[in-house]
């Protein structure tokens, strides 16, 4: 049963995004196609094939993580910050993957950082939850001995706990993220949901847009924002799963 | 005093995280800049010497060319070959169902997603229920692979071996044949499926089966491969059973 539950669950959520998706995708296509063609026909020494290995080695180079732009290449991503973001992606298993090793030494290195860092994370996230659950309960405790609610008391500290969870890892995020990163807030709370529960898509990833500056302190707020972000929300799955079973 | 060794406990958790992830980036660059730069200064000489050979084409046409192109591969979408690719679409059912598969899975590639406000609000609460599910369905596959190596130690035990031993055993037994169905054979079949190396089989594997799906190896991308029709499924199944023998190997 619970197998037919979950098959017939995701086929339900393929059908829908199937039904979203397709027409921006194909008018995307189509776009791009008519471009290829203008491009050809206003220029006829140009020739198709010439044209098709330039596209075929721009995408090659975007797999690798560069762009083509005015008289440059995109910045490397690879310095110091973007490989720090880099594994911190990939122990969290969030892999956004906008960033992948390349040469087959960082693959290799790769496997083995997360074989022992996915152990590492977890514990850690583990720790946190913890601690934010012996900090709730502790409130709770406050309560009932000042005001002698009892059940109103540990009832009221958990959804205030939940909303303040809510507040300050969903919904005000997507504010800081309109600001630095000019996202609207709807893709700001979509990019915070993808990371914090660790699916990362990698459509969206904070700090690389090189037309924007970030302060110094951007990054380092984000990260410590994924790690206790992602500690409660583990929390809250393990509540639904309790729930579920 | 049990507080203190609790929170210095706690203390040399976080700082050994932050160590580690530190070292981790500094090894990562120090293999990957290179090759990076190496990329980068072909990618320059290609657009230069496609220039060269098109002295007609003006560089501000050229530049608005490659940026939508830009955007056309970040939106998964290939223009490479003509008209006909039209008709095969990232989002028909079979790469749809795969896509929900990789978000309740939290394994997420990233080659595909959603790009309209609505598929994205739709798949943030798709995801909210999809993901518990997900991990109590594992959580019952995970039993129930649990239960052959039950089997398996009663069988010992009654052929009269020690507890020890027969613990030891199965959890060995567990590990190779898991590592051999999960990691090993699967990398040989995509070596003939999909063309990629030995290594980069296993590394896409390792990346997809720890959920955490980079997206620059995924099955089926190929352009110009044939897929026999329940290829996709094949690997979805072989995910799901993987994921649920990763799972249990934590629970061990």
């Amino acid at each position: 049963v619970l197998l037919a539950a979950y098959l017939s669950y995701v086929g339900m959520g393929a059908g829908v995004l199937q039904a979203l998706e397709r027409p921006a995708e194909v008018q995307a296509a189509q776009h791009l196609l008519q471009q290829h063609w203008d491009l050809l026909g206003n220029h006829t020494c140009l020739q198709g094939p010439a044209l098709q290995r330039l596209i075929e080695g721009i995408i090659q180079a975007y797999k690798s993580g560069i762009t083509l732009q005015g008289n440059t290449t995109s910045l490397g991503k690879w310095d110091y910050s973007g490989s720090f973001f880099f594994s911190i992606s990939a122990i969290t298993t969030i892999g956004y993957g906008n960033l992948s090793p390349s040469t087959a030494a960082g693959r290799i290195f790769c496997i083995f950082f997360a074989l022992i860092g996915i152990p590492l994370n977890l514990i850690l996230l583990n720790e946190i939850g913890q601690l934010m659950l012996l900090g709730v309960q502790h409130c709770a405790h406050c309560l009932e001995k000042v005001f002698h609610w009892q059940k109103k008391a540990s009832f009221l500290i958990k959804t205030c706990a939940l909303v303040t969870g809510l507040l300050l890892f969903l919904l005000l995020p997507p504010l800081l993220f309109s600001d630095k990163e000019g996202w609207s807030y709807e893709e700001g709370f979509y990019y915070s949901f993808i990371t914090l529960t660790t699916i990362g898509f990698g459509d969206y990833v904070i700090g690389m847009n090189p037309d924007r500056t970030y302060p110094g302190w951007y990054k380092n707020v984000i990260s410590l924002w994924i790690l206790f972000g992602m500690a409660w929300l583990a929390l809250i799955i393990k509540f639904c799963i309790s729930f579920l079973e | 005093r049990t507080m203190c060794s609790g929170k210095l406990q706690t203390g040399l958790l976080v700082a050994s995280y932050f160590v580690y992830l530190l070292v981790g980036a500094a090894v990562f660059q120090a293999l990957e800049r290179t090759a990076e730069k190496q990329e980068k200064i072909e990618a320059a000489q290609m657009k230069e010497a496609f220039l060269q050979n098109f002295t007609h084409l003006t560089v501000a046409e050229m530049e608005q060319f490659m940026k939508n192109l830009t955007k056309a591969i970040q939106n998964g979408v290939y223009p490479v070959g003509n008209e006909s690719q039209l008709e095969d679409s990232n989002w028909d059912f079979s790469n749809s169902f795969f896509f929900a598969g990789t978000v309740v899975s939290t394994i997420g590639y990233g080659t595909l997603h959603p790009k309209t406000t609505g598929g994205q609000i739709f798949c943030v609460f798709f995801a909210l229920f999809g993901i518990p599910l997900n991990i109590v369905f594992l959580h019952r596959v995970g039993k129930m692979l649990s239960l052959l190596c039950i089997k398996l130690g009663n069988y010992l035990y009654e052929k009269g071996m020690r507890k020890k031993k027969i613990k030891f055993l199965t959890l060995l037994f567990f590990l190779s044949t898991g590592i051999l169905v999960f990691l090993c054979l699967p990398s040989l079949f995509f070596q003939i499926t999909e063309g990629w190396s030995y290594s980069e089989g296993i590394y896409f594997a390792f990346i997809t089966l720890s959920t955490i799906g980079f997206g620059d190896y995924v099955v089926g991308k190929q352009p110009g491969r044939h897929y026999f029709s329940y290829y996709r499924t094949l690997v979805a199944i072989w995910i799901l059973f993987g994921l649920a023998w990763i799972a249990l190997l934590f629970n061990l």
